[in-house]
């Protein structure tokens, strides 16, 4: 893996690999621009990224590092590149995105740190990671395949016998290997038990998101995905169900029509007012006599003057627009109906989730990027732009090689400006929790869900919890476990605001020995095996006034706290159009499959005179691209067509309630 | 409506230079050299084959240039059915380098990959640095199949995506075979195009 110099001028550099900066970098290189996209990281989409559980312990040891000694930015000398009447503007070498890191494993393993299994065990469990890596051979013929979903298929279950007793080889201590044996005989009845080892053993089946976000199935991330065909290197599956924590209780919430009808927590009365309201919401814009007294109403006290139970207020407001209580009614009517226009697309709920998690998502803007002749440098850098006094704009950038590189534009994502640079040093936070349970927390049949859960505030000062909840079959985790994320925007730290959901969802074991953990098997309650809280910046309301930089230089945000992506898609739309103003955004990529290629003779340089500007397929016989794409979104459109009917035309009463 | 029986995804990935394009333009086009840039644009290339009256169409994956820099995307090994791991016999750095894609592959490639390693650039037998019988032994003892190309004088080319697609078919039957519900591997989830509107219920 060789290295070789870079070329030294480009017409975008772009430093931070998250989903903006990954989706300016294809949609810039996709019409011809020469894009040079580096990240200071030895991974790719910086806090959008997903870690095995593995990586994401070496992450955690490397914030500690950086916490127990910041290092300051050094100031490097770069004069012997500048020349005259060019002055320097140095970027942060230090990230400070995440603060409030605390970790917590509630799996049997360390017994030194039984009594407090605070975030001091994870010294000692970092050292076996290490070892345990040293063991990789023995790692290697593991057939993790043997282990699967489902516990009661004898087969499996000796899968899993042989896989930790495998291990054995790189336990480390004495009382590892005595707990062994005592638990082999039970796994045969009771669910596998799941030992900090396994964790590890089993670590790269888990991709654990930093940032967790969903896909809403007519969203801008999806429309983007599909128009510019980066959607062929990933692939999807449907949240299943969306639950919420009411009265105490985890419940689901109906919202496609069969949900409503087959619900059995809402009364026959509650069923019809329900669809009415959603029917309404679906077209709320057409309706304008009814909202002419409620314009100054919050959306809650729309839903109260609409005379709906408070079972009903309580669904509408938390789970499905997800607005907070005195949002306008607008915002209300406005997400509910987004809601419901998604609803249906690709399954029973509006949201889409990625396979392998949510950090897939810039990769596949970074492989079209790649694709397109963009140049990737991971682990690679830039220490300072060099900016013409003159012009006061960037014209190159010296990267962490002390390479000078040209450029027209530079894109940079927050985390890499200095505070001095900032002209607003006041933003978000998001808080964070990352839980690994035992179990899923819905009692539905299907337990190989994805869930979408909103916990309404506890009380009227705390933010409203989303959580999401991934089982084994999303690639996030391995089999037996489920990985839950819960977000917040900030009022304290990630603990502090998180914390009291969590003990309130989830059985946390008090000390982490065996029998508190068999003991709990009776709980209701989805036991914790290890837990991470953090908080991470959002600067997403910051704009370019924000920043004390050159005009063409840009600085993307990183995530914001929605659910969705929107945010970040329209700030890359944005930037592309200030960089390459007359360009379409993301066209469609031809489609490899209709590119015919005739053997008899080259077609290279027709093809790339081609590819770079129209988009259209090079020597197709086929359907030109254009027209396919466009066939393809009347069918989407046929597709609105039904699920609207659905709402309109099937008045409740024709429907049985089962 | 499509006209294969099976299709499957073949991803190339070795250092920057070892002649992964250039097998595959010389398998998918009969070309070489296969012309600086005109990959620009190519996600993959596509060649059907028929091997005992089966239909295969071969998806063949390129890096798009991230190994370089050692950049490559963990998605790109995502669902692969294959990789061809492939360094240069004149080129001793390019072996050195085939334990770090190992663990790359171990790390982000599905358990049930097929793996082969590839020397590519026979014809240039006067420069070998990398002895047939060290590659021999290094792919055995990775449990990976073992082939020496030139995409130059297209020696082994075919035989290396035929023997891969016939490898691949067998062990598709065998998956058929054991019904292995077990394995809900790639393709679990959908692409996002093929998600269909009809699980409404």
């Amino acid at each position: 893996m060789a290295a070789d110099n870079l070329p030294s001028e480009f017409d975008v550099i772009i430093l931070g690999t998250g989903l903006t900066e990954s989706v300016i970098a294809a949609a810039c290189s996709r019409v011809g621009q020469r894009v040079l996209h580096l990240d200071r990281r030895s991974y790719y989409a910086g806090n959008w990224a997903s870690f095995t559980f593995n990586s994401l312990l070496l992450w955690i040891e490397e914030y500690k590092a950086q916490q127990e000694t910041p290092s300051t930015n050094s100031v490097q000398e770069c004069s012997d590149q500048i020349e005259n009447g060019e002055e320097v503007v140095f970027l942060s070498s230090v990230d400070s995105s995440i603060s409030n890191l605390e970790v917590f494993s509630y799996v049997s393993e360390e017994s030194a740190d039984d009594e407090q299994p605070m975030a001091p065990v994870m010294y000692s469990l970092l050292t076996a990671v290490e070892e345990i890596n040293g063991c990789n051979t023995e790692a290697q013929h593991m057939d993790f395949n043997a282990c699967t979903e489902g516990d009661i298929d004898p087969q499996n279950l000796q899968g899993k016998e042989q896989t930790s007793q495998s291990h054995e080889p790189c336990q480390l201590k004495e009382n590892q290997k005595d707990q062994q044996p005592i638990t082999s005989p039970e796994k045969v009845e009771v669910k596998k038990k799941i030992t900090y080892s396994t964790l590890l053993k089993e670590g790269r089946r888990f991709n654990i998101d930093l940032v967790s976000k969903l896909l809403y199935s007519r969203g801008l991330l999806v429309d983007l995905l599909i128009k510019s065909n980066v959607s062929r290197y990933t692939e999807f599956k449907n949240v299943g169900c969306i639950l919420t924590c009411h009265n105490g209780k985890v419940e689901q919430v109906p919202c496609s029509r069969a949900d409503v009808f087959g619900s059995k927590q809402l009364t026959v009365v509650e069923k019809r007012m329900l669809m009415k309201f959603l029917t309404f919401c679906l077209e709320f814009e057409q309706h304008q006599e009814e909202l002419q007294d409620c314009t100054e109403m919050s959306f809650l006290e729309f839903l109260k003057c609409k005379k709906l139970t408070e079972n009903l207020q309580y669904f509408i407001l938390h789970s499905i627009a997800m607005v907070s209580q005195d949002a306008p009614v607008n915002n209300g009517l406005k997400a509910t109906q987004h809601f419901l226009r998604c609803l249906g697309r690709y399954g029973n709920t509006p949201f889409l989730f990625p396979l392998y998690g949510v950090g897939e998502i810039p990769q596949c803007f970074c492989r079209m990027c790649a694709v397109f002749g963009g140049i990737y440098c991971l682990r690679h850098s830039v220490q300072c732009l060099v900016v013409d006094k003159e012009t006061g704009k960037c014209k190159a950038v010296i990267d962490s090689h002390g390479q000078r590189l040209g450029c027209n534009y530079f894109v940079v994502e927050d985390s890499y400006i200095r505070d001095d640079q900032r002209i607003q040093r006041t933003y978000k936070q998001i808080s964070r929790a990352v839980v690994i349970t035992d179990r899923s927390i819905s009692h539905s049949e299907s337990d190989q869900q994805i869930s979408l859960v909103t916990v309404p505030p506890l009380e009227p000062s705390s933010p409203a919890i989303r959580m999401v909840e991934l089982s084994s079959s999303s690639m996030t985790c391995m089999p037996g476990t489920y990985l839950v994320h819960l977000t917040c925007l900030s009022s304290g730290s990630a603990h502090e605001d998180l914390a009291p959901v969590v003990s309130r969802l989830f059985h946390v074991p008090s000390i982490c020995t065996e029998e508190s953990v068999q003991g709990s098997e009776e709980n209701e309650k989805p036991v914790i095996l290890w837990v991470m809280y953090f908080n991470m910046r959002d600067t997403s309301g910051l704009d370019s006034s924000s920043y004390n930089l050159p005009s063409n230089v840009h600085v993307c945000s990183g995530p914001d706290d929605s659910l969705d992506s929107d945010f970040s898609i329209n700030l890359a739309e944005s930037v592309f159009h200030q960089l390459v103003p007359d360009e379409e955004f993301c066209p469609p990529a031809p489609n490899p499959e209709d590119i015919i290629y005739d053997c008899d003779q080259g077609e290279g340089a027709n093809f790339e005179n081609d590819s770079h500007k129209e988009g259209v397929v090079i020597e197709g016989e086929d359907v030109p691209q254009e027209n396919k794409q466009q066939t393809s979104s009347s069918e989407t459109t046929a597709s609105i067509g039904q699920e609207m009917n659905k709402y309109d035309t099937q008045s409740p009463s024709q429907v049985n309630n089962p | 409506m499509e006209d294969y029986d099976y299709l499957f995804k073949i991803v190339l990935i070795g250092n920057a230079g070892v002649g992964k394009t250039c097998l595959v333009r010389r398998f998918t086009q009969g070309l070489f050299p296969p012309g600086q840039g005109a990959t620009i644009g190519v996600d993959f290339m596509i060649k059907t084959v028929e091997i005992k009256g089966v239909k295969v169409k071969l998806q063949i994956w390129d890096t798009a240039g991230q190994e370089r820099f050692r950049s490559i995307t963990q998605s790109y090994y995502r669902s692969a059915n294959a990789l061809i791991l492939t360094y240069d016999i004149t080129c001793e750095d390019s072996f050195r380098c085939l334990p770090e894609w190992l663990r790359e592959i171990e790390q982000y490639a599905n358990n049930q990959v097929v793996t082969i390693l590839v020397g590519n650039k026979i014809d240039l037998a006067e420069k070998r640095e990398v002895h047939r019988q060290r590659a021999e032994e290094f792919a055995e003892a990775h449990s990976m199949l073992y082939l020496e190309t030139s995409a130059k004088e297209s020696d082994n080319v075919e035989k290396l995506f035929l023997d891969l697609a016939c490898v691949l078919i067998r062990e598709a039957k065998q998956n058929t075979l054991d019904n292995n519900e077990s394995a809900p591997m790639p393709g679990e989830g959908k692409n996002i195009n093929y998600l269909s509107c009809c699980n409404i219920n």
